[in-house]
């Protein structure tokens, strides 16, 4: 598990070079990458998969917020590189591998479950949004 | 007077541009108009802003107007780029910076096609590679995702001015992908497949759009908090398709068993 979580870190971080963000940030965004998929590997060892995508989410959301912050960058220099792990890729291949051996019944269990999985993580992301318009840390801060 | 306000004019419809061509929100776009605005001691201004275009009216003595419309066509993410631009537009509502720096500037970052970095093409393939040992992949797996997110990332460059670049870019890569997955799979009979096809479509996702969906849609954005989530839909079922076209040809040739 640890293992995941170094590898986890390295591919946010060649993720955001990919998108080019500002190099002074990209540890930041990889260790919150690692963070949220360290909480959401969590959940998943003990069973709870929905309640994996949504805690790790907010808690990615929740933090890149406060870098967003304390950097006075946008948010989302921080929150989308580092959902990226999370991201359920793995059941969209599980749906498309399903469909193509025909087996229809299991492929909208995965999709269905992939797409509740997605609404679970903007759930979360929704929560932290409404959180972030409504408390302001720094007054004078404008646009977060 | 009057050449402030097409200058003011000038500077907001570039910096709305760079922002919501280089991935920011909608709000985001919206605001720095409106501060950049206020700053500079404006009646009246009013900016609708999507992910396809913008409108913007500006009056500075409340019974004249000035209009302009921005379509935007290309759509790419760069954050260093949005980054710069939130800067400037800081800067220039606290009159650290003149107009005409702050235009010369802005139309530097405009036409900044793309990062000077000679290594951009190595990094969707390591990405990928660490994406694939992260589901459990092995050191062959790590190089094998390696060389397809490379090849991916040289093909797709020639895509780029195309429109719908999303769309054909997604298909490629999922299809370039699998190819490679199943092919060197099956060439040296070791190895699991579906860890290169997972590892590989990661990068791909489009996590940006998903994001920027939720966070407009909270905001009252609801045009384009639905362009972005279709925009989503489309990108990942378009990866879809890619992959599925080569896994059911390699099913169909008995590649697979």
């Amino acid at each position: 598990m640890i293992l995941e979580i170094i590898f986890c870190f390295f591919a946010t971080f060649f993720y955001c070079l990919i998108m080019n963000s500002p190099k002074k940030v990209i540890v930041f965004s990889s260790i919150n990458a690692s963070l949220g998929y360290f909480i959401y590997l969590l959940c998943v060892k003990s069973g709870n998969i929905k309640l994996g995508f949504f805690l790790g989410t907010f808690i990615i959301a929740f933090i890149g917020e406060l870098f967003a912050r304390y950097f006075k960058m946008p948010a989302t220099i921080f929150i989308f590189p580092a959902i990226i792990p999370i991201v359920p890729g793995l059941g969209l291949y599980q749906t498309i591998l399903a469909f193509v051996q025909n087996d229809i019944p299991l492929a909208l269990e995965y999709g269905t479950q992939s797409i509740l999985n997605i609404g679970a993580m903007a759930i979360a992301m929704a929560w932290v949004s409404l959180l972030a318009l409504k408390i302001r840390f720094i007054p004078k801060a404008y646009f977060f | 007077m009057e050449e402030d306000i097409i200058k003011l004019l000038k500077i907001i419809k570039l910096s709305a541009q760079t922002i919501l061509e280089s991935g920011g929100e909608i709000y985001r776009a919206e605001e720095t108009i409106k501060y950049i605005c206020k700053a500079f001691n404006m009646k009246e201004v009013d900016s609708i802003a999507t992910p396809t275009g913008i409108y913007i009216t500006v009056s500075s003595d409340g019974t004249n107007n000035q209009t302009v419309i921005k379509r935007i066509k290309k759509r790419n993410i760069d954050l260093e780029k949005l980054n710069n631009v939130i800067n400037i537009s800081r800067q220039l509502t606290s009159h650290k910076i003149s107009l005409d720096s702050a235009i010369s500037s802005l139309e530097e970052l405009q036409s900044v096609k793309e990062t000077k970095d000679k290594f951009s093409i190595f990094y969707v393939g390591i990405s990928a590679a660490f994406f694939t040992l992260m589901f459990g992949g092995t050191i062959f797996e790590f190089f094998i995702a390696l060389l397809s997110g490379l090849i991916v990332s040289l093909i797709t460059k020639s895509f780029e001015n195309l429109d719908s670049y999303n769309f054909f870019s997604s298909i490629v890569s999922g299809a370039i992908i699998a190819l490679f997955a199943i092919l060197s799979t099956y060439l040296s009979n070791q190895g699991n497949y579906s860890n290169i096809i997972v590892g590989g479509i990661m990068p791909h996702l489009p996590g940006l759009s998903m994001t920027n969906a939720i966070r407009d849609t909270i905001r009252g954005d609801l045009i384009s908090g639905l362009a972005r989530a279709t925009e989503a839909l489309l990108i990942a079922a378009s990866l879809a398709a890619g992959t599925g076209l080569i896994i059911s040809i390699s099913y169909a040739l008995n590649l697979l068993s």
